[in-house]
Order: C-alpha cells, then sequence, then structure tokens
C-alpha cells in the first residue's frame, strides 16, 4: 500500500501519523511546500508575539524519525497528479506512484485586489516566512495596520501590541468578528481591545495601499487616510485548488469530498482547508483534525464516515475569552435567544435554541462552562428544562452532562 | 483533577488517562507535564492549554 500526501501542514500531518498508527508497511510519502518541518499554525501567533523561540515552534520531530519510514519532502512542491497512472510528479522531476492519494494543501491568504498590495512593508500571514518577514520589517517600523478584523486579524493585532507597535484594526464589516458575535457582543469586545491600547476603525472600506516604493498608510473611500509603515492583510483564505482542478476533479469552493472524505476520484482523498464537504468550507483546526483522521482510516480500507464539524472557536483577545459556538446570528424563523449581559467586565452569554435544542451560543469574557457549552451546541442538546438557568455563572454543567 | 484543553485544537488533557503515547503515565498533573511536553494531538505547547472548569 503507498500513500501519498500533499501538504505538511496539520491535516497532512495528522493523517500521516494516523495512518502510520493503524499500519506498519504501508509507505508514506509526505510533500509539503514550505521548507520547514511540520509546526502547529497558531504557533505562528506565539512567535509573532515573542512568546515562543524559533526552536520551539516545531512539532513532533519523532513522527518524522527514520523509525517511522515516512518520506519527507519539505520544500518540494508537487507539480501535477496523473491520476490514470496513479502517480505524482514534483517540481523538481520526481515520480511516485501511490496507491491513495490525499490532497491536504490547506490555503492561501486571500488578498483582495488593491492598488498597493505589492507594495514593501505589505504581508500576510499564513505562513512561517511570512512571519519572519513581518518581524524582520517590525524593527524599524512600528506603525501597524491590520486590515481584517476577523479572529486572525486580532490575533495579529494584538501580537503586534505585545511588541511595542502602534497599531490599527481596520474592518470593512461594522463590528469586529462577525461570523462570531452579534452587535451586542461585538461592541463589548471592541471597547475592551481598544482599551488594550489598539485604535479599532469599522465600516471602513480601503480603497488604495499608499506609498511610492514602500507603504506609508492607507486611504479609505471615505477620503481619511490613516499612517501605517506595515500593513498585515487578514482578510481571509483561499483554498489551494490548482492540482485538483487539473487532475479533473470535481471542485466548487473547495475539492468536493463525500462523507469518507473521498474526491470524486474514489482513490483521491481530500482534507482540511481545502476540502469542500456537504457544500462547506471549513478553516478551521477541529474540521481538519475530523477529516485527515477519518481520511487516514478510509485510504487504509477501514470504513469511519465523516458527518461534519460543529464551527466552535475560543480564543482570548484582550484578556477576553470569547467562545463562539454554531448559529450565533439565526437568519430563520423559530429560534429563541436567551442573552445574559454585564458590559462592564466584558461577560455576554448568548444561546440559540431551536424547538428546546441547542444549536448556537456565544460565551465572552469567562471560561466557565465555555468548553461545556460548546460541546452542548455540537451535540445539539436539549436544555429546554434548564434554559433559565443556563446562562447563570453558578449553573453547573456536569449536572446535565 | 483537573483537565487542561488545548486552545488550538481542542484535545483534553486528562489527568487520569495521562498521555501514554508520550510516555506519560496515568495520574500526572498537568502542572507536572515538563515544558517540552506538547499537544499529542496538534503540537502546540503548554502555554496554550486552558483549565476546564
Amino acid at each position: 500500500m503507498k500513500i501519498v500526501i500533499v501538504g505538511n501542514g496539520m491535516a497532512g500531518t495528522l493523517a500521516a501519523k494516523t495512518v502510520r498508527e493503524l499500519d506498519q508497511e504501508a509507505g508514506i510519502e509526505v510533500f509539503g511546500e514550505e521548507k520547514y518541518a511540520y509546526y502547529p499554525r497558531p504557533n505562528l501567533i506565539e512567535f509573532l508575539a515573542g512568546r515562543l523561540p524559533y526552536e520551539k515552534l516545531f512539532a513532533f520531530p519523532e513522527i518524522w524519525s527514520t523509525r517511522q519510514r515516512i518520506g519527507l519532502h519539505f520544500g518540494e512542491r508537487v507539480a501535477r497528479i496523473r491520476p490514470d497512472e496513479r502517480i505524482v510528479e514534483t517540481g523538481t522531476g520526481g515520480i511516485f506512484p501511490y496507491d491513495a492519494l490525499l490532497l491536504a494543501s490547506g490555503a492561501r491568504a486571500a488578498v483582495p485586489p488593491l492598488t498597493g498590495s505589492g507594495l514593501k512593508g505589505v504581508f500576510v500571514l499564513r505562513t512561517l516566512d511570512d512571519a519572519l518577514a513581518i518581524l524582520d520589517r517590525l524593527r524599524t517600523h512600528a506603525r501597524v495596520a491590520v486590515l481584517g478584523g476577523g479572529l486572525l486579524g486580532l490575533e495579529i493585532a494584538r501580537a503586534m501590541r505585545d511588541r511595542g507597535a502602534e497599531v490599527s484594526v481596520v474592518e470593512i464589516f461594522d463590528r469586529l468578528l462577525p461570523r462570531q458575535l452579534d452587535p451586542a457582543a461585538a461592541g463589548i469586545l471592541k471597547h475592551q481591545i481598544e482599551k488594550t491600547g489598539i485604535s479599532v476603525r469599522l465600516g471602513a472600506v480601503s480603497r488604495e495601499i499608499l506609498g511610492a516604493a514602500e507603504v506609508r498608510g492607507i486611504r479609505f473611500e471615505s477620503g481619511d487616510e490613516v499612517e501605517a509603515d506595515l500593513v498585515v492583510i487578514a482578510a481571509g483564505v483561499k483554498p489551494e485548488l490548482a492540482l485538483a482542478k487539473d487532475a479533473g476533479l470535481t471542485v466548487e469552493r473547495g475539492i468536493v469530498v463525500d462523507d469518507s472524505l473521498r474526491t470524486s476520484r474514489p482513490e483521491i482523498f481530500a482534507a482540511g482547508d481545502a476540502a469542500e464537504h456537504r457544500g462547506r468550507v471549513y478553516g478551521i483546526i477541529p474540521a481538519s483534525f475530523e477529516q485527515a483522521r477519518a481520511a487516514a482510516h478510509n485510504m487504509l480500507g477501514m470504513d469511519m464516515p465523516y458527518s461534519g464539524t460543529v464551527p466552535s472557536n475560543t480564543l482570548k483577545v484582550a484578556g477576553l475569552y470569547v467562545t463562539s459556538a454554531g448559529e450565533v446570528n439565526p437568519e430563520a424563523r423559530g429560534h429563541e435567544v436567551l442573552v445574559r449581559s454585564v458590559p462592564e467586565t466584558g461577560l455576554y452569554k448568548k444561546i440559540v435554541l431551536k424547538e428546546g435544542r441547542l444549536v448556537g451560543a456565544i460565551w465572552m469574557g469567562t471560561k466557565k462552562g465555555a468548553s461545556e457549552i460548546g460541546r452542548f451546541v455540537a451535540l445539539k442538546k436539549d436544555v429546554e428544562i434548564r434554559k433559565g438557568d443556563l446562562l447563570e455563572d453558578t449553573f453547573d454543567f456536569a449536572e446535565m452532562s | 483533577m483537573e483537565k487542561w484543553e488545548c486552545q488550538a485544537c481542542g484535545y483534553v488533557y486528562d489527568p487520569a488517562v495521562g498521555d501514554p503515547s508520550n510516555g506519560v503515565a496515568p495520574g500526572a498533573k498537568f502542572e507536572d507535564l515538563p515544558d517540552s511536553w506538547v499537544c499529542p494531538q496538534c503540537g502546540v505547547g503548554k502555554e496554550l492549554f486552558s483549565k476546564v472548569d
């Protein structure tokens, strides 16, 4: 059994680990476009903030040891799949046959078509090389603008602020974390972020990035300008689809897979940020892991179905825990919404119920009950009889588990 | 005993189970794991874990 994995990010790495645990004999070849060994992507933020030294970025050196017999090709791009021959071809001319192929090629940072996005001093943050380039610039340029008030944008802003930079966050939407929060919660979060010295500009549509050779600021549609000599664009990601398209696989927003993570060719699988399952491209770590684990089993002929992941995120911004799970801004009728809010302390709790079952929640300003509420949403737990107590700080989730 | 959750990937360290894949025997408290210990699922360090309460 020969298995080829394209991508050495979280999905590709977990798939390789899982295949080896399940099957001591299978041949495993892993190709990564970055020249580095596996590192968990969240470490880039810790590294950027100065909380994690370079040598601690990397993880699992032992799974890459010769003892595990995993063939490693870092910095080697797969140029082409030849599906009829079941072969991949690398950029340097290498030829690798496979019985099962996993596309865990991930995503790239999306860069909106904005004049000036190619100027010196404008970055994205996706790879370790991106992080190194940002830190290099930051040594001599400390007025930072982050384009994008989503999860990644806020994490970058906080990291740059921790390094002592002057930081503005620019969000096109009229609130922060538009996908994870509702307007009330986003307002509380904004206030907390501003207290750390980060300035927040909402509803700001960038017209162009200003500068001759190097960036000097951003001009908005309103005509306003903000000065900046380091700009980080955090405008979401785009799944990496080129190989799949070229191989004739079915591709929509991502590489389309079924419940066994198979693409439109049964011996080719996809998992992680590049995969589209039941119309969804998740781009979140728990989904990558569940997909990678299931794909590893299915590639070895061990049936493991995947039926989807309930989005749930916990992050800490400006000292505030933010958890968001499931449907937090229900658009359809027939939902019941309960809220408890203490703006002065940053506390905001919201639950969304459908026919007595929990389908969404926001838990902000506290860690207590956060993972439990996320799990309840994942299970669509029936909470009808306790819904009045659920938002109380004293509620004991153990009673209901 | 206290469980700790990985904020990156959701893995939960349960002292009752330990982390046998990395030679951590059942009964080891999270606080007592060495600084070199990383999440067995995604590989981030202890600093990205928070207590489940």
